[in-house]
């Protein structure tokens, strides 16, 4: 499924479902839904409070996080000191939607920054935890027992699926994310963007290098490959 | 989900996904989770924070992962039980999750420590490169001291 960007339009209203048949899991879904609802454990308006954080959630708040930190030594340093102030700087706030944070994210947020020696990549090998709120939803392979067990075993056979070689005097140091920490990828400035503004280089910050599995690149600026083979007969023909 | 599966019978026909629930009800007396009133404003895991006494163990100590027997859950992964690695980072502090779990409201907090495991030994048949390492989170009662 392509990675959603901001929408503003309700997709209620707007995505025509795939397939016509109600799927066994949105029946589950909707009449849970409903019995908490009667149940008096949430209402209608918080369960569309949360569900609306769900889906505004995105990598963009950390691509520029690291492009601020790039372009600022000291916003750099508070990132590193202080996660969720730094967190806050782009426009998350990881108390929300709740006041404590959620279930599942927690409110342990660190910054893994890359060196020169160092590469870091995320993984939780038990289940699939993710830093959502400020990366937004994780994507389906990293929910995979295919990454999560082959990571922490041969992580630079996993990376290089990814297209990612490294040289091997780089330590690469897999953070699996077990409990209560959440974690994100600095990655280091590519050359090339000298005098590049903060929405240049948040361009270049994709999802994939801020879990880890890409290196941020001058002219890529999506996980996906658009780098197709042009048609040997186009239909035009 | 018999009455949610017979309003789309014959397809969703254009219809969107809606729950209609007949009342909403009255949530007063739901038992709930205690953080709506304790950690509002501080987190997970900071409200447990001060209530775990002196972290056991160091930056750079070398500690090993015991093999403790688990009956229900932890998260403690088997890949790194019997291994020994460092304290890279000591955490915070927050109930193991053995007893988290449970959601005994007097669970003691303990701290957590993030451990560097070296890839080279921490796994048999490592032909990979020398310098990597792995880290995991590890709570205080799997760690002991190395050697």
């Amino acid at each position: 499924m392509a990675d959603h960007q901001g929408h503003d339009h309700d997709h209620d209203r707007t995505v025509k479902p795939m397939v016509d048949e109600i799927t066994d899991f949105e029946v589950l879904e909707i009449a849970l839904r409903e019995l908490c609802i009667e149940k008096g454990i949430f209402t209608a308006e918080e369960h569309r409070r949360f569900t609306e954080f769900a889906e505004q959630i995105g990598p963009a708040p950390a691509a520029r996080l690291v492009a601020r930190a790039w372009l600022d030594p000291g916003f750099k340093a508070l990132a590193i000191a202080e996660p969720l102030t730094a967190s806050r700087e782009v426009g998350v706030d990881w108390l929300e939607p709740t006041g404590f944070g959620t279930p599942s994210d927690f409110t342990a947020f660190q910054i893994l920054v890359d060196t020169p020696t160092v590469h870091h990549v995320i993984v939780c090998a038990l289940c699939s935890c993710y830093p959502r709120p400020i990366l937004g939803n994780s994507p389906e392979w990293y929910r995979t027992p295919n990454y999560r067990r082959r990571l922490v075993r041969y992580p630079r056979q996993v990376l290089s699926e990814f297209g990612l070689y490294l040289p091997e005097d780089i330590e690469v140091r897999v953070q699996d994310s077990n409990q209560k920490n959440r974690f994100m990828v600095m990655p280091m400035r590519p050359d090339g963007t000298d005098d590049w503004t903060e929405d240049q280089l948040t361009e270049i910050v994709t999802r994939d290098c801020l879990i880890g599995v890409a290196l941020p690149r001058v002219g890529v600026t999506a996980n996906v490959v658009v780098d197709t083979r042009p048609a040997m007969h186009p239909s035009g023909e | 989900m018999a009455e949610v599966r017979q309003r789309y019978a014959g397809g969703m026909a254009g219809k969107t996904l809606a729950a209609e629930p007949r009342f909403a009800g009255d949530g007063s007396q739901v038992r709930r989770n205690s953080h709506i009133v304790h950690a509002v404003g501080k987190g997970d895991p900071q409200v447990y924070a001060g209530r775990a006494g002196p972290p056991r163990f160091r930056v750079g100590d070398a500690v090993t992962v015991r093999e403790l027997p688990v009956l229900f859950y932890t998260r403690t992964p088997e890949y790194v039980r019997g291994a020994t690695g460092h304290v890279a980072v000591v955490a915070y502090e927050s109930p193991a999750p053995e007893d988290e779990t449970w959601d005994h409201p007097d669970a003691t907090p303990e701290w957590f420590y993030v451990v560097s495991f070296a890839m080279a030994e921490l796994w048999h048949g490592h032909t990979g490169a020398a310098a990597d390492t792995l880290r995991t989170e590890i709570p205080e009662r799997w760690l002991e001291p190395a050697g």
